[in-house]
């Protein structure tokens, strides 16, 4: 059993790329998440733009969780 | 003109632009499996983006969507986290998927685990709940395009007529082209849906409000309950959104007609690109979804079915011609999806059944016929369960939604090397307790403690698969270099 192949794990980045675009991701994803949306998130006001503040403040979440992504590639991650 | 008449028309008009997609698809297909069932690897960013997303959303987001809008408020906006997720999902596992599929001619997710787990009993079982949870969409779609047409003809052609008429017709171009006319007509359906669900809400919200602000405005000062969670009937828990958050972002990827897409770019690039980007058409899709279903809440209260407030409000506050492109958008949004699990239903049975147990040495163009003889067994198949009524369908359309789920730790140990190693034994032992977690914590007992059950039944799936993984046969060390070591080459160009 010496020779069974051994790889470094795919879950954990290895490059400081990697780990930027992973923690960012984590992190606004947990605010999208409760306990955070029941909780701090979870009201009408203030409006942003207009928009209830639990609506609006996801929107930017998830425009932002996008961007995340478009860096990581751009990046080459 | 009449407005059925109007809304009637451009349905079939619509209808026989995808017939005439598959038919020129027809012309370009070369007579080969990989061809018929793959797009012959071949398939760009634009054809992919466009496939991906409106295979995604199915009836359900053009209909649905509105109708959870109407009923639970804003914690459907919870779509932003899962449609997000798909998109992380494509880029980190699509695009290892697809340097397996590409590097041992992979053609089906089972062609897949088997060859990792060395086993033929995981090839059957992967089959199995590959089909068995999704040949269940089949009836999901067709009787929501039933119900499309019988309301947009007035009643004039009935549920039954206007079931077949649409799982015929997708039936017929996917017989005619394969997954390229799948992937042709999903693009005209993709821009379609889009379009369509946009310009309604914007016109209702106008028509209705005086514009989409005055709509959010509306909603606060008369259903301001809808605004928070977890909404009026107190559905949107902490527990089942991330339930359905899970369950519908790794759900629905893991199912058969998604998984495939992957293997099918032309290269890793477009499918990292296509994860960047997919979120995009994939989120806001439901900005428009929520001013139908929130504004319906305060112009049109009480509906005895809250999914209908989309065509409710269309047919009482919009054009006829508006109308009708939009419930044609509607019907594109079941035919993309219904095609699509009627071509991975075709090739899980193609591949994985026949080519492997009944037929092995056959020519393509056999195969590829016997394809085609299977959509069409299909496609009776998707009728009957569509127009009769069958208790136990009841049962296992309730846990179709997560049974794909339960691939994640067969599918993650193929992709993602490092640490322990999974065995054939913990996988269908995994899949075994799932499959029994599943039908007591959605049937018998639905969503225990406020969490959703699909995920009750992934936590015992995982533990039971590492804890029998532990004591039994790892693949061959043969098996694990040439696969992982594949892996560790396409992501970090590195050996073991």
């Amino acid at each position: 059993m010496a020779d069974y192949p051994k790889y470094r794990s795919h879950f954990v980045p290895r490059t400081r790329d990697g780990w930027i675009a992973t923690v960012a991701f984590l992190v606004l994803f947990a605010i999208a998440m409760p306990p955070v949306t029941h909780t701090l998130l979870n009201r009408v006001y203030p409006t942003i733009f207009g928009l209830p503040f639990l609506y609006a403040v996801l929107l930017f979440v998830y425009v932002a969780l996008i961007g995340v992504l478009v860096w990581a590639l751009r990046r080459g991650v | 003109m009449e407005p059925w008449v109007v809304s009637t028309s451009l349905i079939f008009v619509y209808l026989i632009a995808t017939v005439v997609l598959g038919i020129v698809a027809n012309r370009r297909m070369s007579v080969d499996m990989e061809d018929f069932l793959l797009y012959g690897r071949k398939a760009g960013f634009i054809v992919l983006y466009l496939t991906v997303v409106a295979t995604f959303h199915s009836a359900f987001a053009f209909l649905g969507s509105g109708g959870f809008f109407y009923t639970h408020g804003l914690g459907f906006w919870a779509a932003g986290t899962w449609t997000v997720l798909v998109g992380a999902i494509t880029y980190v596992l699509g695009t290892r998927i697809w340097a397996l599929g590409k590097a041992f001619g992979y053609i089906t997710p089972a062609d897949m685990l088997a060859d990792f787990y060395e086993s033929e009993s995981v090839r059957v079982a992967v089959a199995v709940v590959s089909v068995v949870f999704t040949i269940l969409y089949i009836q999901v779609q067709a009787q929501g395009l039933g119900y499309i047409i019988n309301v947009a003809s007035g009643g004039r052609i009935s549920f039954q007529l206007g079931t077949f008429i649409l799982l015929a017709v997708a039936a017929a171009y996917l017989m005619a082209g394969g997954l390229r006319a799948v992937y042709w007509t999903d693009v005209l359906q993709g821009i379609w849906m889009y379009l369509a669900v946009w310009i309604g809400a914007l016109v209702l919200s106008y028509e209705l409000f005086g514009g989409p602000l005055e709509l959010w405005h509306a909603v606060e000062d008369v259903h301001p309950e809808l605004l928070t969670l977890p909404g009026p009937r107190g559905f949107f828990t902490p527990g089942m959104w991330v339930g359905m958050t899970i369950t519908l972002s790794f759900g629905i990827v893991f199912q058969p007609h998604m998984l495939i897409r992957y293997y099918t770019a032309v290269d890793g690039r477009t499918l990292k690109l296509l994860g960047a980007t997919t979120p995009i058409y994939l989120m806001t899709l439901y900005i428009p979804a929520a001013l139908v279903g929130l504004g319906g809440a305060v112009a049109l209260p009480g509906l005895d079915v809250p999914d209908t407030i989309f065509p409710e409000l269309l047919f009482r506050y919009s054009p006829a011609w508006l109308t009708g492109i939009i419930l044609a958008g509607a019907t594109a949004a079941a035919m993309s999806t219904l095609d699509s699990i009627l071509h991975a239903n075709m090739t899980v049975l193609t591949r994985d059944v026949y080519q492997r147990y009944i037929a092995p040495e056959r020519s393509q163009a056999h195969y590829v016929w016997v394809g085609r003889m299977i959509v069409v067994a299909l496609l009776a198949v998707g009728y009957v369960l569509s127009v009769k009524t069958f208790g136990f369908l009841v049962t296992l359309v309730t846990l179709s939604g997560s049974g794909a789920l339960q691939l994640m730790p067969a599918i993650l140990g193929v992709c993602f090397p490092g640490g322990r190693v999974l065995t054939k034994d913990g996988v269908l032992a995994g899949l075994g307790a799932s499959m029994v977690t599943l039908y007591v914590t959605l049937v018998v007992t639905p969503h225990p403690l406020g969490m959703h059950g699909g995920i009750w039944a992934l936590l015992v799936n995982m533990v039971v698969a590492v804890a029998v993984s532990a004591v039994t046969p790892r693949p061959s060390a043969e098996t694990v270099r040439r696969v992982h070591g594949e892996v560790e080459r396409f992501v970090y160009g590195t050996e073991e």
